[in-house]
């Protein structure tokens, strides 16, 4: 491939630049998901229909969200049953 | 171990900077949350140096998390607009329950810290040679912050060894 192609498609010239905007995305991309997902279930969602639209598992979004959660909405929601002690 | 001959500063600092990654969302310990634990810490020549060259803990975060915005937008993603989209709900924060790894940059950095400690003949590893050891790494996250708030690298070392000479004499 030549320079010309290269920073033409791949954005920033810089590559240290381009793969920290990767590393500032990933981390911010976890803020968001954080986010999303408490925002649905304030709206009252289901760990099941959450994971659906985030199209993982309902045990993946459970591990990963519901403790931080359920550790700030103490007794909120006690249809959801769930994994955690 | 890493934290081998490490004076309780030093290793209040690195604690500190734990503390730092995980409220500024970063899901490895970087070098330059080594700095923000050091200025957090606020103990030792290290964070008396930095002081001493108007850096303080507050311009850092906000340096750490300007350069985290800088970069988006340079793929084009307003980190204003995220953040107004998801609404209160969004913080970058760390949850508590998961473990940041220290990068690669920082490990190095607390390994040139102890090659300092060695070349200068001490026999403890205090804040002073963590900052040396981080300022070693030109290209690190660390200097790169540093040198937006305006710290010339070489003017702080040269600061940290005469704080030290002081201390010492």
């Amino acid at each position: 491939m030549d320079e010309k192609t290269r920073t033409r498609v791949g954005g920033p010239e810089d590559p240290r630049e381009g793969l920290e905007a990767v590393v500032a995305l990933r981390r911010t991309l976890e803020a968001l998901e954080a986010a999303q997902v408490e925002n649905a279930f304030i709206a009252g969602w289901s760990w099941a229909r959450i994971a659906e639209v985030l199209g993982v598992s309902k045990q993946a979004v459970h591990k990963k969200h519901a403790k931080r959660i359920r550790g700030r909405y103490p007794g909120e929601s006690p249809r959801r049953k769930g994994r955690d002690q | 171990m890493i934290f081998t001959r490490f004076t309780d500063r030093s290793r209040k600092s690195v604690e500190a900077a734990l503390g730092e990654a995980r409220m500024l969302g970063h899901d490895s310990l970087g070098d330059e949350d080594l700095v923000l634990g050091i200025l957090r810490a606020d103990e030792g020549l290290a964070a008396e140096a930095l002081t001493s060259l108007g850096v303080t803990l507050e311009g850092a975060r906000e340096e750490s998390e300007e350069m985290l915005a800088d970069s988006l937008s340079s793929i084009g993603i307003s980190l204003e607009e995220v953040r107004r989209e998801a609404g209160d709900a969004f913080e970058m924060r760390i949850p508590e329950h998961r473990r940041i790894p220290l990068s690669p940059r920082a490990k190095k950095a607390l390994v040139e810290a102890r090659k300092e400690m060695r070349r200068l003949g001490d026999n403890y590893l205090g804040t002073e040679h963590v900052l040396l050891g981080i300022l070693g790494n030109e290209d690190g996250t660390a200097v790169r912050m540093l040198v937006r708030l305006g710290v010339v690298p070489e003017t702080l070392e040269e600061r940290l060894f005469e704080l030290r000479g002081r201390a010492a004499g």
